[in-house]
């Protein structure tokens, strides 16, 4: 992902009010956890385990805080717990930003990766969780903000997942 | 000591602190102990103590309480690492330890009646304030004090099984009602709105 794009990911996120973010580093996005890191205005909390990061930022949500959770979408399925139960069943907006690997538009798509992203969009839409898939940079930072709107709209996680671009 | 004695003791400590339960017998004696509105009776196993890092985080300075049990932790190991390094100072947990997963009804024991020693665990995960408490009076003193103290606190309380869980009635507060209670709650003595549930 060019560096300009990590840039705009992160005003985005600001500008959409996001001032608390958990995390388990991939490598598609990988550049946004620096910059989120450098800024005064997020907290950056480092987690052990994706389900670890969707509780601390449903936690942080019910304190008043405006939350995101980084992952690799390998992370839908290790936090799928959590995203149902404190996202769905109580009712929690998070915004999930996933690096969308092994999806048709993942510019590094390999064997590795197809199978675990043939599944995301599918298991999301079990999991109730509506998403939106980002290829490129056309209005990212309006579509950041549309999807905080929408998880706090729907009192739950809304995912998006991104590739083409960022995946570069 | 049993798991109802501790909490009773507990409930009448409880001014201003945020309490958040994790699924089993102790969200069910909890909620009949105390009817606190900063009170979340989080309704899933494992889930706990990120909700409650979540909120102690977020609001720094408010003592935040998490009552788990041994078979939740055991649920969420990761999360001893993070508090291990992330060490928020307002926050307690106390981990009742029976020993078995008597929400199962067939009380089949965990790791903890074997050889797992969850306080070895979370020392070793970097927890400093890791201690386990084996008496009502031991709890009375260590674990109940540490609530005036500016320090992450874990405690595993050593419990008998007991089924007072089954006998008392469960809470009818539903997920979604206990939440907005409790959100209400922290705006009014927060001061503050909480973004997600302003825009109507």
């Amino acid at each position: 992902m060019k560096d300009e794009l990590a840039k705009r990911i992160v005003q985005g996120l600001k500008d959409a009010g996001i001032n608390f973010v958990t995390y388990l580093p991939e490598t598609r996005l990988s550049q946004i956890v620096p910059l989120i890191r450098d800024d005064p205005l997020i907290e950056l909390v480092a987690t052990a385990s994706e389900q670890e990061a969707v509780t601390i930022a449903a936690g942080a949500t019910l304190g008043g805080k405006q939350a995101a959770v980084y992952m690799e979408n390998t992370g839908i399925y290790v936090s799928s717990y959590g995203l149902l139960t404190v996202g769905k069943q109580l009712g929690v907006p998070i915004l999930l930003i996933v690096g969308y690997l092994g999806g048709v538009p993942d510019q590094r798509n390999s064997f590795l990766y197809a199978t675990i992203g043939s599944r995301t969009i599918p298991v999301l839409q079990g999991l109730g969780i509506e998403h939106r898939v980002l290829e490129d940079g056309d209005k990212l930072e309006e579509k950041i903000r549309d999807a905080v709107r929408a998880a706090n709209a729907l009192r739950g996680p809304f995912a998006l997942l991104f590739a083409g671009e960022f995946s570069l | 000591m049993i798991r109802y004695e501790c909490l009773e003791f507990l409930a009448a400590k409880i001014t201003d602190q945020l309490v958040v339960t994790s699924q089993s017998g102790q969200r069910i004696e909890w909620s009949h102990l105390s009817k606190h509105e900063g009170n979340l009776l989080v309704g899933m196993m494992g889930c706990a103590i990120g909700v409650g890092m979540g909120l102690a985080l977020a609001l720094p300075h408010r003592k935040v309480i998490v009552l788990d049990s041994d078979g939740s932790v055991l649920l969420s190991l990761f999360n001893l690492a993070t508090l291990g390094n992330l060490r928020p100072k307002n926050l307690a947990i106390y981990v009742f330890d029976n020993g078995v997963y008597s929400g199962s009804r067939i009380s089949y024991p965990t790791a903890t009646a074997g050889n797992t020693d969850l306080v070895a665990m979370a020392q070793g995960a970097g927890i400093k304030n890791a201690q386990t408490l084996r008496n009502i009076e031991e709890f009375k003193h260590k674990g109940v004090e540490a609530l005036a103290r500016d320090e992450l606190a874990f405690f595993v309380c050593k419990v008998e099984e007991s089924l007072m869980h089954r006998e008392i009635p469960r809470p009818d507060t539903d997920l979604a009602e206990n939440k907005y209670t409790f959100v209400r709650y922290l705006e009014r003595t927060e001061k503050k709105t909480i973004p997600f549930i302003s825009r109507g």
